[in-house]
């Protein structure tokens, strides 16, 4: 029987120690990529300077020089908010009256989209959203009659509100004060 | 010979060095190539040269998923709210290159509104220069037929929608539908899927 000499023991360890390393950096890269993309999203320059913590933000309509999110949609006016209901609840509002399409997307620090309301759902009915943590205690909180509790599966996350605009220059007078009806304030 | 032990000792710190920077950078190099170039690894649907996502903006999305998408297109809603395919080929496999002109053409897809929108290989948009970047439901003027057509490339043609894309460089189509019909939710292969078909020789 052939034995393994102490040289071929050795690189045969090595080639499995760098298997097994280069299989857990695979994975933890993997994993950790979009929470990475979130944290330059929700801290990076475009944060610092829209000043949005905790505060509504709202970017500029998407041309070419876009260039902070991929695939940005021109056809769509963004509003952001960057979220953080470490110390206590986020109250988030809305009343953009418009007949055609916007939405309100809450997203995770893992850049899960965990919650969505357009304006089918909200019908006629302003938007008023308690945003709390997943381990904060809603029974103490101070809610109104009508808003809508959401918890948040991490403490820090992005809001993204989109109201279509198929033709800017021509609907800019209606959407732009609809958006600015955001508001995304600590209660 | 006194020093050969020493300088042993300083191989196996080299070769050990060596190892682990190479199994960093293969462990790097695959999760990129996966989440860049492998789409197969995620759940798609395939329809024409239209590729879309099952898994988009969902939290049942599996960590290839999830990072595939935040890679690629960060931010997306879920099925139930938008759905996206991307075309990064012509109907005849080819791929999108902003040098060549494309004629896309279809019917409105079964949505509340839709658009059809033409990024740069680094997915952002094109620097038009009349800045249209997209063909959507409200500035599509559809034929006797129901249907709309517009260009994309170097050159406009006459009386047909241009979507200009400078440079020579690939690209990528997508098409955005907002509050699809429950039925395309259900069955996303049931999108009948605009064509996109090469025009004359590439610049």
């Amino acid at each position: 029987m052939k034995r393994f000499s102490n040289l071929q023991r050795l690189w045969f360890y090595r080639v499995l120690t760098l298997i097994t390393t280069a299989i857990l950096v695979h994975i933890l890269a993997v994993w950790a990529a979009p929470r990475l993309i979130m944290q330059v999203l929700m801290q990076g320059p475009m944060a610092q300077t829209m000043n949005m913590q905790n505060q509504a933000a709202f970017p500029p309509r998407v041309t070419a020089a876009s260039r902070t999110v991929v695939m940005p949609s021109p056809d769509l006016l963004y509003s952001v908010c960057v979220f953080d209901v470490t110390a206590g609840p986020l109250r988030i509002s809305a009343n953009p009256n418009l007949k055609s399409y916007w939405s309100i997307a809450l997203y995770a620090a893992n850049s899960d989209n965990f919650f969505v309301i357009n304006d089918r759902k909200a019908s006629t009915t302003p938007v008023d959203l308690w945003l709390v943590s997943d381990s904060g205690s809603r029974s103490t909180l101070p809610i109104p009659t009508g808003a809508q509790v959401v918890v948040s599966p991490s403490t820090t996350g992005f809001l993204l509100m989109r109201v279509l605009t198929g033709n800017y220059e021509a609907e800019k007078a209606v959407i732009e004060p609809a958006r600015h009806t955001l508001t995304c304030t600590p209660a | 010979m006194r020093n050969k032990p020493g300088l042993g000792r300083w191989q196996r710190i080299g070769i050990g060095f060596a190892l682990y920077a190479a199994a960093v950078t293969l462990g790097l190099g695959s999760a990129w190539w996966v989440l860049k170039k492998a789409p197969w690894i995620v759940q798609t649907v395939q329809v024409g040269a239209w590729k879309g996502n099952l898994l988009a903006g969902s939290q049942d999305a599996d960590m290839y998923t999830r990072s595939t998408i935040a890679l690629n297109a960060l931010l997306a809603l879920g099925r139930d709210e938008s759905m996206y395919f991307i075309a990064s080929e012509d109907d005849a496999g080819n791929p999108l290159r902003s040098n060549c002109s494309y004629h896309v053409e279809g019917a409105p897809p079964k949505a509340r509104w839709w658009s059809i929108t033409a990024y740069a290989d680094d997915m952002f948009l094109f620097d038009a220069p009349n800045q249209h970047y997209s063909l959507n439901g409200t500035t599509a003027r559809l034929d006797t037929d129901g249907r709309f057509v517009f260009t994309t490339g170097g050159q406009e043609q006459p009386g047909i929608h241009w979507l200009p894309t400078p440079g020579r460089r690939g690209m990528v189509l997508t098409l955005r539908l907002y509050n699809p019909e429950p039925e395309l939710q259900a069955a996303p292969a049931s999108l009948v899927p605009p064509s996109i078909k090469a025009v004359g020789v590439c610049v």
